[in-house]
């Protein structure tokens, strides 16, 4: 019998250059372990993160998509987090309307001290799309 | 085109996690053109060489650093690219190391998540563009916020080292605090006599033309940044001309009405048209708009009339103005207040009669104040037993939980005074902790030990004492164990941040502590400096601090306003920031609204915004928010990231 390899969720994560991308370095630093299936995509704010990314992102085989922010009154531009949180209730109703799992779109708030933080914010949302297994939507709907 | 991909191993903290080989393997399905060169450590003084070296001899077009952190070393590769003259904006970092081998348990997995990381990077840097960073001029003047010590002393060393100063003052006279009282601890020193040459010198000294004083007056706006401000400055009308004033008190004699008097702690009558006290610099009286019967719709100008200067000098139609000032460096000096000691509960305070808190009682010691100088009760008699209360809402997680650090020195300095003016007065202190730091202290503090007529007694907790009255009408200092009669009650709050600090911070986006007083870069390399670059901090608004420290701060802030800011020198400005393409700009202004720093203007002929790169920090928040798809985020534009998410996900 060949083995049936285990589905393994492919995310992206968005994170804002000050605080999530440095809790990430500072997760490193102190080599807390934590699932691979995150690729980071670094941009210096979390309010550069654009719907079209998180779209673009699942359409191009993503099982789903976390932003981390800094901490709501610590955002290095002052507000863009909040930027970030407006846009990601206004897409959660959209992957709703598109049969979506809301799991897949998180958006969490890592500060460049929460190493330990992060490693724990990656693995819960590696585990939850996990679990909910493969992204499976018509193309053209989110296209 | 050519895309040079460099994989540090770094020793072994890359190499044990992530295979080169199978790196260099999958970068052959990468885009054409893409080379892997394997450097063992590249931030190395070998590797950077080799790094440099080899970029001279491929000459790739794009280059794709697969490393450590970009926080570490990008700053480092992108010199390198400069050193060999290419666009330093044409190279993509891939953190390697933090992000994946240091993380990531399994190698093989580890490998896998590098190849997607850094195919994802190829795919990203190819449509990077080259990028200038801009040189500024920068105005290297400065505008001092607050003229008490700290602010007049950076002023005027500013000014004598040629930078013209714009120094904001709120109340109509220079001075600060200090200047209201009459001696100051340690060695009771005459306030008004020793601010005064510092105050002259100000006014009509060598350097006073560099000085634009702007008394009654507030910023309310700053735009710009480091080099670059823009303060905008709305001063109330003081309604007398300060240039041909001659401080004579005429029109004071005249006016018809009255109020109390803030700056006695409103236990002194003015009249509307008044100094603030005798005594004050600039030396001439201003006009309260509200108490002046002017305002109630009647007919007067007893004052105009009464100024032997002419009928210019008063002006009663002075409106208010708005002054714009260009400046590189921003020196906040605005000083402290006084906790309301009427929050403390027990001290009576704001309720029963000749119970003072030290402001008040500093005026009342003062030859310029209410009483000109005397120690009397409410009932105009010399009080024969006074009690003075230390720590009130200070080392109290009640109130305040910090030492407000000179409440027991100036508490020591009334000691001297009370006995001085009234030798047969019995004092006694009442204190939680004493804290006389210092070589000069001790001085004041050993002669109110040594003062036959004064005792010290210590409390606990603010909460053993209570201020009462009993029926015959006389304070009682209640506390535990038994109770004192005497004739006055002066309280020392905690010393706190000056009124209006949370509209300037928040103007300003300096940060504050959860005290309210300003935050320091670093509480003890960078004390003088906030945590916005070029705003820098001299006073009592950063902690409790007496006058001797106030003046060093506002030295220390001249330092690093002369230290940074040169005149002929430049200063750079990143190129990461926003564009509008005016031609698809719709007008919505939505980029405006969501912009945090200002930095974008409305042009309402073209119907179009414009970002101000000096202005745009390079968050993209207005990116995103554009509707129309008409700003570009330079080096974060979303050809670059869409490019990026197919390729990691490829």
């Amino acid at each position: 019998m060949i083995p049936v390899k285990a589905f393994e969720p492919k995310i992206i994560g968005f994170l804002c250059n000050w605080c999530s991308y440095a809790g990430a370095d500072k997760a490193g630093g102190a080599q807390e372990a934590y699932p691979p299936n995150v690729q980071v995509i670094r941009v210096m704010c979390s309010g550069r993160v654009d719907p079209q990314f998180i779209l673009s992102s699942l359409a191009n085989g993503a099982d789903g998509v976390i932003v981390l922010a800094c901490h709501p009154g610590d955002c290095h531009y002052k507000e863009g987090n909040c930027r970030a949180l407006q846009r990601h209730s206004m897409l959660l109703l959209l992957l709703e309307q598109l049969g979506i799992e809301k799991e897949r779109y998180r958006l969490d708030y890592v500060s460049a001290g929460e190493g330990e933080k992060f490693a724990q914010v990656i693995t819960e949302m590696v585990e939850s799309v996990r679990a909910l297994g493969p992204l499976s939507v018509a193309q053209e709907s989110i296209d | 085109m050519k895309t040079g991909v460099y994989f540090c191993n770094c020793g072994s903290n890359i190499a044990d996690k992530i295979s080169s080989a199978a790196v260099s393997e999958a970068a052959k399905s990468f885009p054409e053109g893409t080379y892997v060169t394997i450097v063992d450590f590249i931030c190395s003084e070998d590797g950077k060489q080799q790094f440099e070296e080899s970029l001279k001899a491929e000459r790739p077009d794009r280059v794709v650093v697969a490393a450590c952190s970009p926080r570490d070393h990008e700053a480092t590769f992108r010199r390198c690219l400069t050193n060999v003259e290419m666009n330093p904006y044409l190279m993509q970092m891939v953190n390697i190391r933090e992000q994946i081998a240091w993380v990531t348990e399994d190698p093989a997995a580890a490998t896998e998540k590098a190849i997607g990381a850094i195919r994802g990077a190829v795919c990203r840097v190819r449509l990077q563009q080259p990028l200038e960073k801009k040189q500024l001029e920068v105005c290297p003047d400065a505008l001092v916020i607050g003229a008490g010590p700290a602010g007049m002393k950076a002023a005027l060393s500013l000014a004598e080292a040629g930078r013209s100063v714009v120094l904001v003052e709120r109340t109509p006279f220079m001075g600060g605090l200090p200047v209201r009282f009459d001696e100051l601890f340690p060695a009771l020193e005459c306030a008004p006599c020793m601010l005064e040459p510092l105050m002259g010198d100000l006014l009509h000294g060598d350097y006073a033309e560099k000085i634009e004083l702007i008394t009654m007056a507030e910023v309310v706006e700053v735009t710009g940044f480091y080099g670059n401000f823009i303060a905008k400055i709305r001063q109330k009308p003081r309604h007398v001309s300060l240039h041909e004033c001659i401080g004579c008190g005429e029109c004071v004699e005249a006016c018809p009405a009255t109020t109390l008097n803030v700056f006695n702690s409103s236990t002194s009558e003015r009249k509307a048209i008044d100094f603030a006290f005798a005594g004050v610099l600039p030396n001439a009286p201003f006009l309260m708009e509200d108490v002046c019967i002017r305002s109630r719709g009647e007919i007067c100008r007893a004052c105009k009339d009464a100024c032997p200067m002419g009928e210019d000098v008063v002006d009663l139609d002075e409106m208010e103005t708005v002054i714009e000032r260009t400046i590189g460096a921003i020196i906040i000096a605005t000083g402290a207040g006084l906790y309301d000691a009427s929050q403390v509960v027990g001290m009576g305070f704001g309720t029963l009669p000749d119970v003072y808190d030290a402001l008040q009682f500093e005026r009342m010691l003062s030859s310029t104040g209410p009483t000109g100088g005397e120690i009397m009760t409410a009932d105009g008699g010399a009080p024969s037993s006074v009690a003075i209360i230390h720590c009130v809402g200070s080392l109290d997680d009640a109130h305040k939980p910090y030492c407000s650090g000179i409440c027991c020195q100036y508490a020591f300095k009334f000691n001297h005074m009370i006995t001085a003016k009234l030798p047969e007065a019995t004092i006694t202190h009442y204190h939680r902790e004493l804290v006389v730091p210092g070589k000069e202290a001790h001085s004041l503090f050993h002669h109110a030990v040594e003062n036959k007529n004064s005792s010290l007694k210590r409390y606990n907790s603010i909460g053993d004492l209570a201020i009462t009255r009993n029926s015959s009408g006389q304070l009682l200092v209640n506390f535990e164990g038994g109770a004192d009669t005497v004739d006055m009650v002066i309280l020392c709050p905690a010393v706190t941040p000056a009124e209006g600090a949370d509209e300037l911070s928040a103007m300003l986006d300096v940060s504050r502590d959860s005290f309210g007083f300003y935050r320091e870069l670093h509480g003890r390399m960078d004390a003088a400096q906030s945590t916005i670059k070029g705003i820098y901090l001299a006073g009592a608004c950063q902690e409790p601090m007496d006058v001797r420290t106030a003046m060093l701060e506002g030295m220390a802030s001249v330092g690093y306003t002369l230290a940074g800011l040169q005149p002929g020198r430049t200063i750079e400005i990143e190129p990461i920031t926003a564009e509008v393409d005016e031609t698809r700009c719709s007008g919505c202004r939505l980029c405006g609204s969501v912009c945090p720093y200002h930095a974008i203007t409305f042009n309402v002929e073209q119907n179009v915004s414009a970002v101000n790169a000096v202005l745009c920090h390079g968050c993209g928040t207005c990116v995103t928010a554009c509707p129309s798809g008409a700003i570009t985020g330079h080096h974060f534009t979303n050809e670059q990231i869409m490019a990026e998410i197919e390729g990691v996900l490829k």
